[in-house]
C-alpha cells in the first residue's frame, strides 16, 4: 500500500483544513498548549519548589531527636511540679550504651552573650561546646581548616571553630585559622571557620553567629563540671526516634528522679517526623500536580476529539466524494488521524516551550531546580501525541464508514 | 465494456422493496449510452452498482472483463479509480482546493507524485479549454466551468468507462448543450464509452443509445 501520510498533498490538506476555521483551530489548539504548559509547569515548578524547601535543611541527618531536660509537670521524690533537672554527660554515656539502635550521642551545651576579642575588635556570641557527635547530626559549611575532633574532645585542647559572622566581624576578610580568639577572657587557638546556607536554626542560633568549642573544654573553662544542656541522638537508619522515646526517657529516669508518668520532664523532639512532614507535603504537591497537569491534558484531548468529530461531520459530502473517486478506508482514516496529530504536536510543542521559558524565568528569580528535565518534556509530547491520536480514531473510524453514495446524496 | 446478467437487487426492509428486477445489460466499448427514467424507476440504483458504489444481490456484473462481485472496500476503492470516472449533478467538487488540484485528487490516491499529478492535470485542463482557470476555486467558477473540471477529474485516471448522473441537471439549457458537446466529442474523438444516467429526454437525444428503465425492469436496450 502506497503511504499517503508523507505526501506533501496530505500535509497540504491538513493545513487548508485546519485553517479553514481559523478561530475553532486556535482555541482548540488553545486547549491542548495549555493542558501541556500547565502539565510542564507543574511538574518543573514542583521539583524547584521541593529543592528550595529542601535546601533549609541543607547538612543535617534526617533521622535525629533533640533532647533536653524540661520542668517536671508532677511532684516526685521531693521535687516539686515546675522544678528543673540537669543532664549530665552521664546521661549520654548511658544511651550510648543502652540503647543499640542510637548510632551517635553528641552533647551540647551553650552560653549566650560571651565577648569574642580579637585585640581591639570585639564582639558578642553564642559558645556552644559540642562533642565531636555532633557533626554526624549536622555538618556545616567549613570555609576555613578544621571541625573540632575526637583528640580535642579527648585532650580537652583549647581550640575553636568560629561562626562566619563573627569571625568577619574581627577579623575581616582574613582566615582566622592560627590566630588567638578571647572568649571572656580566656584565650583559644582558632582551628576553623564555618557556616550555614540552611535557615533550619538548632537550639536558637545558626552556625554562623556561633563559636563552637570541644565540650569537655567548655565543661572546664566556663565550670560546668559534668553538666551539660541537652543531646541530640542520631538512630540508626529505618529507626523511627518517636518508637525509642519512651526508652530514652526510662534510661534518664535512672539518675534523674522523674515520676514514670510525666512526659513533660524531657523534651523529645523528633526531627525525622518533620522531615517526614516534609516528604508527605510534596508527595500531595506532586499528586495535586499530576491531578490537575493530567485533568488539563484530559481537557486538550477532549477538545481534539471534539473538533476531529465536527470536522467529519461537516466534510461527510467531501470524504464521500473521495471515497467515490479512489480514496481507500485507510486513505481516509490517515488524513483524518494526521489532521489531530498535527494539531496535537504543534500546540504540544508550544506548550512545551511556553513552560520552559516560565521556568527558566523562575529559576533566574526564585533559585535553582525550576527545570524540566528533557525526558520529562518528550514524555509529556509522546503521551499528548498518543493520546490526541486515540482521541482521532472514534472520528477517523466514522468518517472511515462514511459510504460514497449516502455521503454525495448528502447535499 | 458493460455487461450484466440477471443482476437483481432488493433493499431490505419492513416492507422489502425490489428495485432491480432480472436486469441484463450490454453495452460495448466506445458507446455512447443514456439510462433514462423516472424517479423511482431504479435507474439511480443501477448506477450505483455500475460505479461500484453500491452491490447487488444475485447476478453478474463484468466490467471491462473483471467480474465485480463481493469485493472488499479497498477493491472497490482501486477499481472506482481506475476503472470509472465519475460525474455528478452537483459536481462534488472539493471546495477549498482550486481546479487544477480537483482534476489531480484521484492521482493521488494512486500515489503518482505531485509533480507528474499536476502536470497531468493541466494537461486535461488545456484539452477542455480550461487552463485560465486552474488556479481558480469551485466558488470562482461558472456552473459550466466546474462541470467541465469535474470532467477533467473523471478522465485524468484514463477510466474504462465515465459515469455521469444528471450531468446537466443543475446546468441551464446553453451550457447543458455545452457540456453534451464534450460528452460526444469525447466519444467521437477518444472512443471513450460514456454512459449518462438522466430523465431529461433532450440529452437522451443526444446520445447514440437510449436504455428506458421503468419499475426496475429494463424496457428498451435500445439498437
Amino acid at each position: 500500500m502506497k503511504i499517503t501520510f508523507f505526501d506533501i498533498e496530505n500535509w497540504r490538506e491538513i493545513g487548508a483544513t485546519l485553517s479553514r476555521n481559523k478561530t475553532r483551530t486556535m482555541l482548540t489548539a488553545f486547549g491542548i498548549f495549555w493542558g501541556t504548559a500547565m502539565l510542564a509547569m507543574l511538574l518543573g515548578g514542583e521539583k524547584g519548589l521541593e529543592r528550595k524547601l529542601r535546601s533549609n535543611f541543607d547538612g543535617f541527618a534526617t533521622n535525629f531527636a533533640m533532647v533536653d531536660p524540661g520542668r517536671r509537670s508532677m511532684s516526685y521524690q521531693g521535687f516539686n511540679k515546675g522544678s528543673s533537672w540537669i543532664m549530665t554527660t552521664h546521661d549520654a554515656e548511658n544511651l550510648r550504651r543502652g540503647i543499640p539502635e542510637i548510632s551517635a550521642v553528641a552533647e551540647c551545651e551553650e552560653i549566650n552573650d560571651v565577648n569574642v576579642t580579637n585585640g581591639l575588635k570585639s564582639t558578642t556570641a553564642y559558645i556552644r561546646g559540642i562533642s565531636p557527635e555532633y557533626f554526624d547530626v549536622f555538618l556545616p559549611d567549613l570555609y576555613y581548616g578544621r571541625f573540632i575532633n575526637e583528640t580535642d574532645e579527648a585532650a580537652s585542647h583549647k581550640v575553636c571553630v568560629l561562626g562566619k559572622q563573627i569571625s568577619e566581624k574581627i577579623y575581616g576578610t582574613e582566615s582566622p585559622v592560627g590566630k588567638y580568639v578571647s572568649l571572656g577572657g580566656i584565650y583559644y587557638r582558632v582551628v576553623g571557620m564555618a557556616g550555614q546556607t540552611s535557615e533550619v536554626q538548632i537550639r536558637g542560633s545558626k552556625v554562623d553567629e556561633q563559636v563552637l568549642l570541644p565540650m569537655s573544654t567548655m565543661r572546664r573553662s566556663f565550670n560546668l563540671g559534668d553538666n551539660i544542656g541537652g543531646l541530640m541522638i542520631l538512630f540508626r537508619d529505618k529507626v523511627s526516634p518517636t518508637s525509642l522515646q519512651s526508652r530514652v526517657e526510662r534510661i534518664l529516669r535512672t539518675r534523674h528522679p522523674i515520676h514514670p508518668d510525666d512526659h513533660n520532664a524531657v523534651f523529645f523532639f523528633d526531627i525525622s517526623e518533620q522531615f517526614a512532614m516534609v516528604d508527605h507535603l510534596f508527595d500531595g504537591v506532586t499528586l495535586l500536580a499530576l491531578f490537575v497537569g493530567v485533568s488539563s491534558l484530559v481537557a486538550g484531548i477532549i477538545g481534539v476529539g471534539n473538533i476531529m468529530w465536527v470536522i467529519v461531520k461537516e466534510r461527510t459530502n467531501e470524504i464521500g466524494i473521495r471515497r467515490a473517486i479512489g480514496a481507500k478506508p485507510a486513505d481516509i482514516v490517515t488524513q483524518i488521524l494526521s489532521e489531530g496529530v498535527a494539531l496535537t504536536f504543534v500546540s504540544g510543542v508550544a506548550g512545551i516551550s511556553f513552560a520552559t521559558a516560565v521556568l527558566a524565568v523562575a529559576s533566574r528569580t526564585v533559585g535553582p531546580g525550576f527545570d524540566l528535565t528533557f525526558a520529562n518534556a518528550m514524555a509529556i509530547v509522546v503521551t499528548f501525541l498518543i493520546l490526541g491520536t486515540a482521541a482521532g480514531f472514534v472520528p477517523a473510524i466514522k468518517a472511515m464508514k462514511i459510504k460514497p453514495i449516502e455521503a454525495i446524496n448528502d447535499r | 465494456m458493460i455487461k450484466l446478467k440477471n443482476v437483481n437487487k432488493t433493499y431490505p426492509g419492513a416492507v422489502p422493496l425490489h428495485v432491480l428486477k432480472d436486469i441484463n445489460l450490454h453495452i460495448d466499448r466506445g458507446e455512447l449510452v443514456s439510462i433514462m427514467g423516472a424517479s423511482g424507476s431504479g435507474k439511480s440504483t443501477l448506477l450505483n452498482i455500475l460505479g461500484i458504489l453500491d452491490t447487488y444481490d444475485t447476478g453478474e456484473y463484468w466490467l471491462d472483463g473483471v467480474l465485480i462481485r463481493n469485493l472488499g472496500e479497498n477493491r472497490a476503492a482501486e477499481l472506482r479509480n481506475r476503472m470509472i470516472g465519475f460525474v455528478f449533478q452537483s459536481f462534488n467538487l472539493i471546495s477549498y482546493k482550486d481546479a487544477l488540484d480537483n482534476v489531480a485528487l484521484p492521482l493521488f490516491y494512486q500515489g503518482v507524485s505531485r509533480r507528474k499529478r499536476r502536470m497531468l492535470a493541466m494537461e486535461q485542463l488545456e484539452r477542455l479549454g480550461l487552463a485560465d482557470r486552474a488556479h481558480h476555486l469551485p466558488a470562482e467558477l461558472s456552473g459550466g466551468q466546474k462541470q467541465r473540471v469535474a470532467i477533467a477529474r473523471s478522465l485524468i485516471t484514463r477510466p474504462s468507462i465515465i459515469l455521469a448522473d444528471e450531468p446537466t441537471g443543475a446546468l441551464d439549457s446553453h451550457t447543458s448543450k455545452e457540456v453534451m458537446q464534450i460528452f460526444r466529442q469525447l466519444n467521437a474523438e477518444q472512443g471513450m464509452t460514456i454512459v449518462i444516467v438522466t430523465h431529461d429526454p433532450g440529452v437522451g437525444e443526444q446520445t447514440n443509445r437510449v436504455i428506458r428503465i421503468v419499475d426496475g425492469q429494463i424496457e428498451k436496450q435500445g439498437e
